[in-house]
């Protein structure tokens, strides 16, 4: 699983981080955070890594304010924004793979949301808040089952039904059950 | 400048009379100062449904707030004042009706006729009347006093009331009230006591004191000897007259439900009390009262169908009219009228300051009314039966259904109101956890507490603040920047 | 070395070897002249004691290094010195001094801000946490250090595992006190209000609010300026979390009611036109009062409220309507443009605020209600969670009543009074 690496990888660089000589770490701890905040969509941490970050480490590292500037768009929830700032740079070895990640995590929650928010809504839109030229979003749609008008350019997405989880065991509920009624009774 | 100077006094002395003072257990003097334009008022039959300080007092309201009889009102209230000892109020009205004069001889100095019938200021009459005052209040406080060394309880009784009525009579209701409850102490039957009540009642109310009409409204009812002779006649007026001063203070202080129960209460055979309330008054307050509040029901079985308030309601045709309409669920006629006795209502001065709550609760009523037997309603023909556009309709609903007394959505777009089922089962749970929340929450709380009590913890001297100040200060600095930051 | 501190060593040695350590605390707490008199040798001092076998001692020398100004030309080491000790030292022996102790991290805690160092203390605090408390849900003064550290460095997450342990105990860290062991006020409201920023920073509304209701409803016979700053803040955050001011518990002292309230007028203000839900009233308010929500700092947490009354507007019409035009949404909000409204709703399904359907076609939003939540294996499987804690909060209860049913100073009152009532009886009541 990517996630749990990631979970792991930034416990390992907050941890690094606090345990910082004079409390300064070292650039690239400050920006695989900073990108894995973004990943997580835990744009207040991000927020506030950002302003503890010393001034002179984000005049010498550049891509921190690339990977800032994400997390500006992110913060307005400005979708194409976002695509913009993430495709306008090269990532470096560090960050790409995280960043790349960062790309997909915003396209998937912006399409769950038009499925939830929408019963119609024009084509245009949907490509700018999956960052997807018109002509590929159409197809796309088409294959999750939206019904797409032609001549109005307008979308139809369907509403995703709820999945359920898995049931437990009911031997396990009737000890539950046995110990709610015992706390009950007394 | 003798004439200023004594607008001063005259200003100075008006405090006793609390009439302009701000009431004091209710907050309609935040009302904001209004003008009636066009009453359908007959001046002279409504002043003289009353008589002492509560004509004074209601004329004065109409000369307030309404330019078109304020003339009128003034003579009249200025005769009347001078057949009592109120010298302080004959200065008042004066006073007012000099303003009147100038803003009126103003534009047009040649209409001189209208001048002569304007009374003017008699010093003479203040003089003399002040003096019989003085002289009157020293014989009935010797009497007393000769009353009090004979130790006669029944004399020293009659002697306080007779001191109190001359109080009141001179517009010194503080001392009027004093004398009064004096009485108290002297009672030898429940008739006095009962007798005793209505006196500090009647003050109280010109006081609008209202908490005091209460409790002595309910001390009246309370005495033996009421209780047991409810049948006489005499007692019915007496009756009455507690249910009407009851009624005064709960609207007065907004309790329009039980304001309309009491009211309900009167019987107009024995509805004679001129210095307090007029029949029409009763019939009035009691139908507003009772159709903002009662229901479909309460309104049928204790309004329409009492053989007693018929009668008050035959005094106030539109009133009966207005009832009815409601009733029949003839909406847009009900609120129509309603509308026409509006200026009329706005110069009654126990009602004024409660005429748009009421009127927008019976409104509001009407609206629920109307939609209780639907599942859903077209609300362009609802607005038609209300006398509203559609959108001003849809923000009333808006409001209503916030205030959960319609349980409703509207469909906007195609302009339908429809009922809400509510569903029992999901709330129930919301309501369950939200329940189970609060609980851990309190409990928390409480043991933590416990932990503060147990170790004695607590904001002493003012010297240990500032140490905890100045500890806060040195980050306050960086907490802000990171709080305000954020947005 | 002078002979005074020589003595010193010697008395410290002999006493913790022998495990006297009650006398040496007593030997210490008087001490600290002489050796606030011979700062120079301070460092020679600890070389000669062994930080493991002779805490108190080392912290009692440690203390006074920081109660001394830094003599010129020696290096500054105070830090390193700190962490050695805070990590090496043992934990039983400090626990007997928890002042001096907490004492010291009071001083670094003042040291690292004035350094502008914050960040580097945070760890170290923690550690200091863990060796003072006697549980893990005891609180200590030095929690409070710890938050206003984590505050300025503007890093939250080594905070809020302290913060999430719900304190049930308070450590009696001033023991030489004539009236019993105590726990300074100041440190209490410093934590509970510092823990209330954090919580807020982080988003945690619901949690902000119990600290800062923690913080005011503190015992008070004075006003303090921490609780009237957290008072401002409850009422902010009130408004953000109930879109009302919640009810202050009856117990907060009455300073509260006479002297708080009547100090925060710009914030009963904002309260009163944010309820009458008007977006121009609640801006008006803002924009009078915009100096004194400056100078409290609290001017970005008041412009958040004027933000989410446009959300909790955009809650109301979806209690009242089924179908609406977004230029409807937006003109009954007081925002500029259907674009405006849709952006808000946009962003409110996405963080479940409320249930919709936006139309672009026809530029209407349906309002539906919550979809079926209370049903399937999740709901029993949350609803067995909260039960298990609510449950597991009354056992705790219960072992409190226990507790006090059987001490013994309660047992003494109690009956003492039914005796002379009710001396027979009285055996059975109990």
């Amino acid at each position: 699983m990517v996630s749990s690496n990631i979970e792991k990888l930034a416990e390992d660089l907050e941890k690094q981080e606090l345990e910082a000589q004079n409390g300064i770490a070292s650039p690239q701890v400050y920006e695989q955070l900073l990108a894995i905040y973004l990943y997580e969509n835990d744009l207040c941490n991000a927020k506030y890594l950002w302003k503890r970050i010393p001034a002179s480490v984000k005049s010498s590292t550049p891509e921190l304010n690339n990977i800032w500037a994400v997390a500006q768009h992110m913060w307005k929830r400005d979708f194409p924004g976002i695509y913009k700032a993430l495709n306008a740079v090269t990532w470096s070895d560090g960050v790409a793979n995280i960043m790349k990640q960062v790309q997909d995590r915003v396209r998937n929650r912006s399409v769950d949301l038009i499925a939830q928010a929408y019963s119609s809504i024009t084509l245009d839109t949907v490509s700018a808040m999956t960052g997807l030229p018109p002509d590929i979003c159409a197809t796309a749609c088409v294959e999750r089952g939206w019904q797409v008008e032609a001549d109005t350019r307008m979308v139809h997405p369907v509403r995703p039904t709820p999945q359920t989880s898995g049931q437990t065991s009911s031997e396990d509920q009737l000890y539950k059950l046995t110990d709610f009624v015992s706390f009950l009774e007394n | 400048m003798p004439l200023q100077m004594q607008t001063i006094v005259a200003l100075n002395a008006v405090e006793p009379m609390q009439v302009d003072a701000p009431p004091e257990d209710n907050d309609n003097n935040e009302e904001e100062s209004y003008i009636v334009e066009n009453p359908s008022l007959d001046l002279e039959v409504y002043a003289n449904s009353y008589s002492g300080l509560a004509k004074l007092y209601r004329l004065i309201f109409i000369i307030d707030h309404c330019p078109s009889l304020r003339l009128e009102a003034l003579k009249m209230a200025i005769s009347y004042v001078m057949t009592t000892y109120n010298v302080n109020l004959y200065q008042v009205l004066h006073q007012k009706l000099a303003e009147v004069t100038t803003q009126m001889s103003v534009p047009d100095v040649a209409a001189t006729s209208t001048s002569q019938d304007i009374p003017v200021i008699d010093n003479l009459w203040m003089e003399t009347r002040s003096k019989k005052a003085a002289l009157k209040l020293e014989k009935l406080d010797n009497d007393l006093k000769s009353y009090k060394s004979n130790s006669i309880k029944e004399s020293i009784r009659r002697g306080h009331d007779d001191l109190g009525e001359h109080y009141l009579d001179c517009g010194d209701l503080s001392n009027a009230l004093k004398c009064f409850s004096r009485a108290r102490d002297y009672c030898t039957s429940g008739k006095h006591v009962v007798n005793m009540c209505l006196n500090v009642i009647k003050v109280s109310v010109y006081l609008q004191n209202w908490s005091h009409v209460l409790s002595y409204v309910s001390k009246a009812e309370s005495t033996p000897d009421f209780t047991e002779a409810q049948t006489k006649d005499s007692n019915q007026v007496i009756v009455t007259k507690l249910k009407c001063a009851a009624g005064l203070a709960e609207l007065a202080t907004k309790k329009y439900k039980s304001a309309a129960k009491h009211f309900l209460q009167a019987n107009l055979d024995h509805c004679d009390f001129p210095e307090l309330l007029s029949p029409n008054n009763v019939a009035m307050y009691g139908g507003l009262c009772a159709l903002a509040t009662f229901d479909r029901h309460e309104l049928q079985k204790n309004v329409i169908f009492s053989s007693s308030f018929k009668l008050f309601l035959e005094l106030e045709p539109q009133l009966r009219d207005i009832i009815f309409k409601f009733y029949e669920s003839k909406y847009a006629s009900c609120l129509k009228l309603l509308d026409e006795i509006k200026d009329n209502l706005l110069l009654d001065m126990y009602i004024a300051p409660h005429i748009n709550t009421l009127y927008t609760q019976i409104r509001n009523r009407a609206l629920i009314q109307y939609f209780s037997p639907y599942l859903s309603a077209d609300m362009h023909k609802m607005a038609i039966a209300f006398n509203r556009t559609v959108p001003a309709l849809e923000d009333e609903l808006m409001q209503l259904i916030l205030d959960g007394q319609i349980q409703a959505r509207i469909d906007s777009h195609n302009k339908i109101l429809f009922a809400k089922d509510v569903d029992q089962r999901s709330t129930t749970f919301e309501r369950s956890l939200l329940m189970g929340k609060e609980y851990q929450r309190r409990t928390r709380m409480l043991i933590l507490r416990a932990a503060v009590l147990k170790s004695k913890i607590h904001v002493k001297s003012p010297q240990r603040d500032t140490s905890g100040q100045s500890g806060e200060v040195t980050v306050a600095p960086g907490t802000s920047s990171v709080l305000s930051a954020r947005n | 070395m002078a002979s005074v501190l020589e003595q010193f060593v010697t008395t410290v040695r002999t006493l913790s070897s022998h495990g006297n350590y009650k006398v040496l605390c007593e030997y210490l707490s008087k001490s600290s002249d002489i050796l606030l008199k011979n700062t120079q040798h301070l460092d020679n001092v600890l070389e000669t004691l062994d930080l493991q076998q002779h805490s108190l001692g080392y912290l009692v020398v440690l203390c006074a290094k920081f109660n001394s100004t830094v003599p010129a030309n020696t290096p500054d080491n105070r830090f390193a010195q700190v962490q050695e000790f805070i990590h090496g030292c043992n934990g039983e022996q400090i626990r007997l001094a928890p002042d001096t102790f907490a004492e010291l991290c009071h001083s670094l805690t003042n040291y690292l801000v004035e350094q502008k160092q914050p960040m580097k203390g945070i760890l170290l605090l923690r550690k200091a946490i863990s060796k003072l408390r006697f549980f893990d849900s005891q609180l200590t003064s030095i929690h409070a250090d710890l938050c206003q550290l984590c505050l300025l460095a503007k890093c939250f997450k080594p905070a809020l595992e302290i913060l999430d342990t719900d304190i049930t105990g308070i450590c009696q860290e001033i023991v030489h006190n004539p009236n019993g062991a105590q726990f300074e006020a100041k440190y209490f409201l410093l934590y509970y209000y510092y823990g209330g920023m954090i919580y807020l920073a982080v988003r945690n509304l619901d949690r902000a609010l119990y600290f800062f209701e923690v913080a005011i409803t503190t015992p008070a016979h004075a006003v303090s300026h921490i609780m009237l700053e957290a008072y401002k803040k409850y009422i902010i955050v009130s408004l953000l979390l109930h879109g009302k001011i919640q009810p202050v518990p009856k117990y907060a002292s009455q300073v509260v009611t006479r002297f708080i309230k009547p100090l925060s007028q710009p914030y009963n203000d904002l309260a009163n036109s944010f309820t009458s839900n008007n977006t121009a009233d609640l801006n008006a308010v803002l924009n009078k009062h915009r100096e004194a929500f400056t100078r409290d700092h609290n001017l970005g947490l008041v412009k958040q409220v004027s933000s989410v009354l446009y959300k909790k507007n955009i809650q109301r019409l979806t209690k009242t309507f089924l179908t609406l035009s977004l230029s409807d949404v937006a003109s009954r909000v007081g925002l500029p443009g259907p674009s405006d409204a849709e952006r808000y709703i946009l962003h409110m399904i996405e963080d479940q605020q409320i249930y919709a359907t936006i139309n672009q076609k026809d530029g209407m939003v349906v309002f539906r209600d919550e979809p079926e939540k209370y049903g399937g294996p999740d709901v029993l499987k949350s609803l067995e969670a909260q039960l298990a804690i609510c449950m597991e909060l009354d056992k705790q209860i219960l072992a409190m009543d226990e507790d006090i049913q059987v001490n013994p100073v309660y047992v003494k009152k109690s009956s003492g009074v039914q005796d002379e009532e009710q001396p027979s009886k009285s055996t059975y009541a109990m």
